[in-house]
């Protein structure tokens, strides 16, 4: 049975070896040594691709739709119908996309990167490769942040398009209280392009966060099948908080002091 | 997916319990995982988006006592199910999972069937009506927690809090707290049939089970998700008291 605190305590005494980890796995991409094997970030590029893009999208529309059902009654509420992409405009850009992204990412990608790897270190398949003289950091998780730095802004920057779409049919077609002109004209006036380098910075700072734990626990994973699925539960706890934290801070350093809205003076 | 469903609700409600001391057990297992993440997620969530991000807008308006009205359409309607169900499905899914799972491939579960336990009365319906009952009450935990962060956000703007709280409960109906612990609830039962189901059904060794824990979690993901829009575009729309002005 495991006790009340076990979790905090747990990523305490992880925290470190995390932030070891991925400062040296970082190291690897920026040192240039990854492009040795410049030809398994691309593939793994490609496997982040078509293996996760089609669900990564579904899910950020899903989303976007949320978005925009709450916003549209919410501004009727408060008696301005035609303000509701004022609200769409901030939970799309601002807060919805990188939240959304960073649960997906974590789910699909995360807790994927810890079966995959967790599964080659029970099986001594890490081992064997560095008996073959191939540096296994380098090659199985430099690689993936490699693959991951070339594919995800692109996915982001699709999911933004995504998101707005979601968001204006069910502003726009199922509630109804504005008319399309309406609501594009407030939506467009109420973002700025520096809103969206902000937006992206967030998404990736979370994905890189997230691909780093996935390899982490991939990669120290230990104890059979068990501590494969075990591995991959925890990691998925890391990433979640971390998500939150990373959306948290983001919001502070990039819209806490000014919040970007083209009102008053 | 289905046919587990039907059969985990049937064996629920069908006469012998042998899963008193399993229920209890889980309920504190899912509590003694969750509540820590959940706290810092729905704290840090509440803050950043409706928080500091509605703070701002408000403030320009010089209106920041209406942020209480704002945090019942978010903390409560939204963003409470939604981040109980991530964090629950994130953590006691994917250990529901990992678990069965392991259990599935070491064939612990077949030498159960052998012996005339039946896996899925002693297995599953505990776990499933532990997860019920947590999200709900967990839900309850995301509320206090996203309406302090709100708070925190009215203090960092140096506001007194007579304004958020006046507008938050003259804002705040009964149909709107029911229909959050429902929602989580319904939440909980997707989650854990999803993961059961996964987890049941995991084959080929260590990397099936990881495999395993990584669709149980996607697949919860969507379904939660896709399920909440479903439930509040209902919700709003034919509850008409939501939407009065107060």
């Amino acid at each position: 049975m495991i006790g009340w605190l076990a979790v905090p305590r747990g990523w305490l005494d992880s925290f470190g070896e995390i932030g070891r980890f991925g400062v040296r796995v970082a190291g690897l991409v920026y040192s240039g040594r990854v492009f040795k094997f410049f030809g398994e970030g691309l593939r793994q590029a490609g496997i982040l691709i078509f293996g996760s893009a089609l669900i990564i999208w579904a899910f950020v529309f899903i989303l976007g739709l949320q978005c925009g059902l709450q916003g549209a009654y919410f501004n009727r509420s408060i008696g301005a119908p035609s303000l509701a992409g004022l609200f769409s405009a901030y939970c799309d850009l601002r807060e919805g996309l990188p939240y959304a992204f960073g649960y997906i990412l974590a789910a699909k990608v995360g807790t994927g990167i810890v079966a995959e790897l967790g599964a080659m270190r029970i099986s001594d398949e890490i081992d064997a490769l560095e008996v073959m003289g191939i540096q296994p950091l380098t090659f199985l998780c430099a690689t993936r942040l490699l693959g991951a730095w070339i594919a995800i802004p692109f996915l982001y920057l699709v999911g933004i398009g995504i998101i707005y779409a979601a968001s204006f049919l069910s502003v726009v077609n199922q509630v109804g209280d504005v008319s399309s002109g309406g609501y594009l004209l407030i939506f467009w006036m109420y973002q700025s392009p520096p809103d969206l380098i902000f937006s992206v910075i967030k998404g990736m700072t979370m994905a890189t966060v997230i691909v780093l734990v996935g390899c982490y626990y991939g990669y120290t994973a230990s104890g059979g099948p068990v501590g494969v699925g075990t591995a991959t539960a925890k990691s998925m706890v890391f990433n979640i908080v971390a998500v939150h934290i990373i959306g948290m801070l983001g919001t502070v350093v990039f819209w806490g002091a000014n919040p970007r809205a083209p009102i008053g003076g | 997916m289905m046919i587990l469903t039907v059969k985990t609700l049937i064996s629920a409600v069908r006469a012998p319990y042998p899963y008193g001391e399993e229920l209890v057990w889980q309920l504190l297992f899912v509590l003694k995982l969750s509540w820590f993440p959940l706290m810092i997620s729905t704290f840090a969530l509440n803050l950043g988006a409706p928080g500091l991000q509605a703070a701002g807008v408000l403030s320009l308006f010089g209106a920041l006592d209406r942020l209480g009205g704002f945090f019942v359409v978010i903390a409560i309607r939204w963003i409470g199910p939604l981040v109980t169900a991530v964090v629950v499905a994130g953590v006691a899914g994917t250990a529901i999972t990992a678990d069965l799972g392991a259990r599935k491939i070491r064939e612990e579960l077949d030498a159960l069937q052998v012996l005339g336990v039946d896996p899925v009365k002693n297995l599953v319906v505990p776990r499933f009506l532990a997860l019920m009952i947590v999200t709900a009450l967990l839900d309850i935990f995301a509320i206090v927690f996203g309406l302090s962060a709100g708070i925190a956000a009215e203090l960092l703007y140096n506001q007194p809090l007579g304004g958020f709280f006046a507008t938050l409960f003259s804002n705040a109906t009964i149909t709107d707290l029911w229909a959050s612990v429902l929602m989580c609830t319904m939440f909980g039962a997707i989650v854990a049939v999803v993961c059961s189901y996964k987890g049941m059904s995991a084959s080929g060794g260590a990397a099936g089970v990881g495999r395993a824990v990584n669709q149980a979690v996607v697949i919860s993901l969507v379904a939660v998700f896709f399920f909440q829009f479903v439930v509040s575009s209902i919700l709003l729309a034919t509850n008409p008291e939501l939407q009065a002005v107060r």
